[in-house]
């Protein structure tokens, strides 16, 4: 039904998408932010990670530098909500805009093509034989998630995280504690797209291409595996939730794979954004419908 | 030790909706007074703890606290002297967080904050001996979410979080006012007992008079954004909320129309 390497391949951007899952985790579970910066982010930071290959850069370099691009377009957003207290939803649109006229100017054209260029992946590829090469991504992107989950946890569990988780849930309390909410805003709306420049770089490097339209639906597809995680892995700690985060991104990629190569579904790649949005539907309506039913069979019971 | 000086405000200023809620409003608080403060709804009471603790600031005036002026100060940069518990039982913790965590944000109120972690072990034997003495059997569930709690345990907890730094001010706004009369009186005693045993600096605000008259060394009472009257030592001792709707009277010329002061 799914080939291996369709598997593998839904798995490697399964991974991928794990590291947006946490960004959107951070602007609209820890800080109630919710946040679209990330549609101009996630190709701000493949932008980013592409000129800079292309221009001779070590690959990993070049994705720290798409981290630091993504943390400024999300302080961008954070400054517009918290300094001039515009709408936070309207801040991120505005951002998500400028960045496409940036993501242009930065790229110089509307695509790059990283075909022949040595990427995070390439050495990774070598360490694996020929048939095998297709696990070497997913290999590293493990890596990558689990890395990145285990810091985040450990930032939370900070006195610094705890004080923006603090924000997200009773800002005037926070303020109380004295802790400087404006600060805490900017600083957690900044990791969040940080992590979506990396996915953004780290995704280019995968699919061997930049482009300035791979941005669109990203916050989609991220709150896909955010609310699907959270079905699967009820989020009663940090942790489970950040589990939840990769598990869903995983699990979404999986599920798109199946519904494209389900030939009875005759379906195609171009009805992938109706998928997406049927499985986010889904994933709300599910959680509370399954809460009723167990009501139901516990009265009846009763 | 606190003090405000001709503190004037007005919300909504130059609209139809102009509200002026404080008029030169001035007091002094010393160190180690416990100060109860009355006054009907729209006297300025609330307005008053929120210029005080940074959530508004104040239209002309001076706040100084232990001689520093904060008049201009954002709450978050007076946390280290001001504590404060609010009226509704739920605002004053984070129910997604654990009591622990809720009890690490509070141990470092003010203080600048690390990438440490944030519950650390050594903290723990503190938290579990000031929850003891609640006899709430908080001390066992320090895992447990906020949220899990009755609002009564909240403000309980809301009171020990303000208290386990030191404060020059703790300002307690009608923090009894939403629980049950059971509640309430527990919260109260409480109260009385961090306050006594600390030694801290205090300012209630209440609705109910008789609650003012009994506990704390000072009752002030605001109308229309001043004090009218400021009532300590001998002079208060003995006084019952009839003389002190007298009082209240004769400074003024008015009748108190606001029943729920007397009923409470």
């Amino acid at each position: 039904m799914l080939s291996q390497i369709a598997f593998f391949g839904a798995l490697e951007t399964g991974l991928i998408y794990g590291l947006v899952a946490f960004g959107i985790y951070i602007s609209f579970r820890v800080l109630d932010f919710p946040d679209l910066t990330v549609d101009g982010s996630f190709p701000l930071g493949a932008a980013v990670a592409a000129v800079l290959i292309l221009g001779g850069w070590n690959p990993w370099l070049a994705t720290l530098m798409a981290v630091f691009a993504g943390m400024a377009a999300g302080a961008v957003t954070a400054l517009l909500n918290v300094k001039l207290n515009i709408l936070n939803l309207l801040a991120s649109i505005l951002t998500m805009i400028a960045l496409y006229s940036v993501n242009l100017r930065i790229m110089g054209s509307p695509n790059l093509a990283l075909l022949y260029e040595g990427t995070v992946v390439t050495w990774w590829e070598n360490q694996f034989s020929p048939e095998n090469y297709y696990m070497a991504p997913v290999a590293l992107f493990l890596v990558v998630a689990v890395v990145v989950l285990v810091l985040l946890w450990r930032f939370m569990k900070s006195e610094v995280g705890l004080s923006m988780r603090a924000t997200g849930a009773n800002p005037r309390m926070a303020r109380a504690q004295g802790i400087a909410t404006g600060g805490m805003i900017i600083l957690g709306v900044a990791l969040s797209n940080g992590l979506v420049g990396m996915a953004g770089a780290l995704f280019a490097q995968s699919q061997g291409a930049a482009d300035v339209t791979m941005g669109v639906g990203v916050i989609v597809i991220g709150l896909a595996s955010l609310i699907g995680g959270e079905a699967l892995v009820t989020p009663t700690s940090v942790l489970r939730a950040l589990i939840a985060c990769v598990v869903g991104a995983i699990v979404y990629r999986l599920a798109i794979a199946f519904a494209l190569n389900a030939d009875m579904l005759g379906l195609q790649a171009q009805d992938l954004n109706l998928i997406t949005a049927v499985l986010v539907t889904l994933a709300i309506v599910l959680p509370g419908f399954r809460t009723k039913l167990q009501a139901r069979m516990t009265r009846n019971k009763a | 030790m606190i003090s405000a000086e001709n503190l004037e405000l007005t919300f909504g200023q130059g609209t139809p909706l102009e509200n002026p809620a404080l008029r030169g409003m001035s007091l002094t608080v010393n160190q180690g007074e416990f100060v109860t403060v009355i006054g009907s709804n729209g006297a300025g009471k609330s307005t008053f703890l929120n210029a005080l603790a940074g959530e508004v600031i104040v239209d002309s005036g001076r706040i100084e606290v232990d001689g520093q002026d904060v008049t201009r100060l954002p709450t978050h940069k007076r946390a280290h002297r001001v504590a404060r518990v609010f009226q509704d039982p739920l605002a004053g913790t984070c129910e997604g967080l654990t009591i622990e965590e809720n009890l690490a944000l509070a141990i470092k109120r003010g203080q600048r904050r690390w990438l440490t972690s944030a519950v650390k072990r050594s903290y723990l034997d503190r938290f579990r001996a000031a929850l003891a003495k609640l006899n709430l059997g908080l001390e066992n569930r320090l895992t447990d979410k906020m949220g899990l709690l009755s609002g009564g345990q909240r403000q309980a907890v809301s009171l020990l979080m303000a208290s386990l730094t030191p404060s020059s001010i703790l300002l307690l706004d009608e923090h009894t006012a939403a629980l049950d009369p059971k509640t309430a009186r527990f919260v109260l005693e409480l109260t009385q007992d961090i306050i006594t045993e600390q030694k801290l600096t205090a300012l209630m605000v209440t609705h109910s008079m008789k609650q003012a008259l009994e506990v704390g060394d000072r009752t002030v009472m605001l109308h229309q954004g001043q004090v009218v009257f400021d009532i300590a030592g001998p002079e208060r001792k003995g006084l019952e909320v009839k003389d002190l709707l007298d009082l209240f009277e004769q400074q003024r010329g008015l009748q108190v129309e606001d029943d729920s002061l007397l009923l409470g």
